[in-house]
């Protein structure tokens, strides 16, 4: 496994994953940059009592449609890597499992995923000290609301990595992926057990930990049918 | 143990009622450089694709070494290279890294790289990005790609398709050089007879998913025999005269065929003929090209 991944790494050198994924945190920090910026007066106003909490909301709000794009076009990219030139065939002829190589790409997505994660996190912390909100940093509730949701939204990583991977035109898993992040942006109207109210954290319970938990379950189950799906099929 | 690299039996594959590939029995000895011949839609590819275990076959079994390849894919594909079709590569990766790429996965000694690159004459150009490569060094890359893991069978899909004449040597060359360097045994496809014909040992024919010939490219030639063609001002007349002489000849509007026969034979024919007063316009040699040979085996004649 540790070959497939360092063999998948090289090949998404010099191409425009890496930007993706360092593209997406920073554009969500530097609205929230711009945000705060020009309407610091107020929004100090608004959220005295936590200026930490208020600054991380922000930026959560803005990270969940952001993920749920940014996973659909970094899936896309990931399989077209090998649709690209029809590597898939030259690939699967290797002596290595079907099952490895897809659990390969899946492993490459959600570890992307969590670098810009990470990086989110990194960026709010930076911006809040920037913005003279004190040392008093809560790293807990940072981590929690840069993770969670991305962890939430696993069942879409999984379902649009199956749809990019199968699907050779690229349009069709760009188009449902993307119609699925604007569904998501009026997720907090929908009963708790739609996918698309996960990321949001929210729930019945208040409790956001619940929301993670179906995320990971569903992402698991939708990987393990996609599995067995993709090596059921003959290579095209 | 059989003593072929590859065998197969009743290989069968359906899409949907469709058999494409039709109870095809392969046989492989090691050291060939076997022809795999058809016309385009004949089954080659779906054969191919169901020998590296890309495709299940319907029905039927491939022992690829000896071993199942339903039961030791794996361990079969580890001494298999393949070149599928158009070449495969990563555009926007040298072809150092390309190779860098397939040989992390096969856990291959980072030396190999090299040695396939002098094999396929691309050191010079290693570290450049593939995109700018000619088709003809992608399709070199292709083999170099396929060599990487030391195989000692090397499954070849229309590996001079779209290649320009010297691009075409350069890589007959390069197949022809394999089994006799490394003791490498070769499946390759093609559905232009002379290709095959250049570079194969052993030729399997398929047309409608069928294996309609299987036997060494010498077989092959003898069954483009030499005939010779008589034409005379009164074909029909003139067979019943031969045939009444005892010289069993076909008849072919105005021409008389002679087949397989000696000098003496032949000089005897045409002195009976002359006896009888017919007028000898022409006697020629009619040699049937392999061409000739697949069309008639293929059945397409009239085709397209």
């Amino acid at each position: 496994m540790a070959r497939i991944m360092a063999s998948e790494f090289l090949k998404i050198k010099r191409k425009m994953i890496l930007f993706l994924v360092f593209l997406g945190p920073i554009g969500v920090i530097g609205l929230e940059a711009v945000n705060f910026g020009l309407r610091y007066e107020w929004l100090t106003g608004v959220y005295k009592e936590d200026l930490w909490g208020g600054l991380i909301g922000e930026v959560s709000m803005l990270s969940i449609p952001t993920i749920l794009i940014g996973l659909t076009i970094l899936t896309s990219m990931i399989a077209n890597i090998e649709h690209q030139t029809n590597t898939w065939k030259q690939l699967l002829a290797l002596p290595i499992s079907k099952s490895r190589v897809f659990t390969g790409k899946v492993l490459l997505a959600v570890l992307l995923l969590l670098v810009a994660c990470s990086l989110l996190a990194g960026g709010t912390i930076i911006l809040g000290l920037l913005l003279k909100f004190g040392s008093d940093i809560p790293f807990l509730y940072v981590v929690k609301m840069c993770f969670f949701p991305c962890l939430a939204s696993m069942p879409f990583l999984a379902l649009q990595i199956w749809l990019a991977i199968t699907i050779k035109n690229q349009a069709l898993p760009l188009t449902i992926g993307i119609v699925g992040a604007i569904v998501s942006m009026y997720g907090m109207n929908f009963p708790d057990w739609v996918p698309w109210k996960w990321p949001l954290l929210m729930n019945e319970w208040d409790k956001p930990i619940y929301s993670v938990l179906a995320g990971l379950g569903l992402g698991i189950l939708i990987y393990l049918i996609s599995l067995v799906e993709f090596h059921r099929k003959d290579v095209q | 143990m059989s003593a072929f690299i590859i065998e197969t039996k009743h290989l069968t594959k359906k899409f949907g009622s469709k058999r494409v590939v039709n109870h095809i029995d392969l046989q492989v000895k090691k050291g060939e450089i076997y022809g795999f011949l058809g016309p385009n839609g004949a089954g080659k590819t779906t054969t191919i694709r169901m020998l590296l275990g890309l495709a299940r076959p319907t029905k039927g079994s491939i022992h690829i070494f000896g071993k199942d390849i339903k039961k030791e894919k794996l361990s079969i594909l580890k001494k298999v290279g393949s070149l599928v079709e158009y070449p495969s590569y990563y555009g926007h990766l040298t072809a150092y890294e390309n190779l860098e790429a397939v040989r992390i996965l096969l856990d291959a000694p980072k030396s190999r790289i090299d040695e396939v690159l002098s094999i396929v004459r691309l050191t010079k150009d290693a570290k450049r990005p593939v995109k700018g490569f000619s088709l003809g060094m992608k399709q070199r890359l292709g083999i170099a790609t396929a060599l990487l893991g030391n195989p000692e069978l090397l499954i070849l899909d229309e590996p001079t398709n779209g290649l320009d004449p010297s691009g075409i040597i350069e890589m007959r060359e390069l197949i022809k050089s394999m089994p006799k360097e490394h003791g490498i045994t070769i499946v390759i496809s093609s559905h232009l007879l002379s290709e095959i014909d250049q570079m194969a040992t052993q030729v399997g024919i398929i047309s409608k998913g069928q294996m309609i010939f299987q036997d060494s490219i010498s077989k092959l030639r003898e069954r483009s025999t030499s005939k010779i063609k008589l034409t005379v001002n009164h074909a029909e007349a003139a067979w019943k005269t031969l045939l009444s002489h005892g010289y069993t000849t076909q008849r072919m509007q105005n021409n008389i065929f002679v087949e397989n026969s000696s000098n003496e034979k032949i000089a005897e024919i045409v002195k009976a003929l002359v006896q009888h007063d017919y007028s000898i316009y022409r006697v020629e040699e009619e040699k049937k090209s392999l061409e000739d040979i697949f069309l008639e085996l293929t059945g397409q004649e009239g085709g397209l």
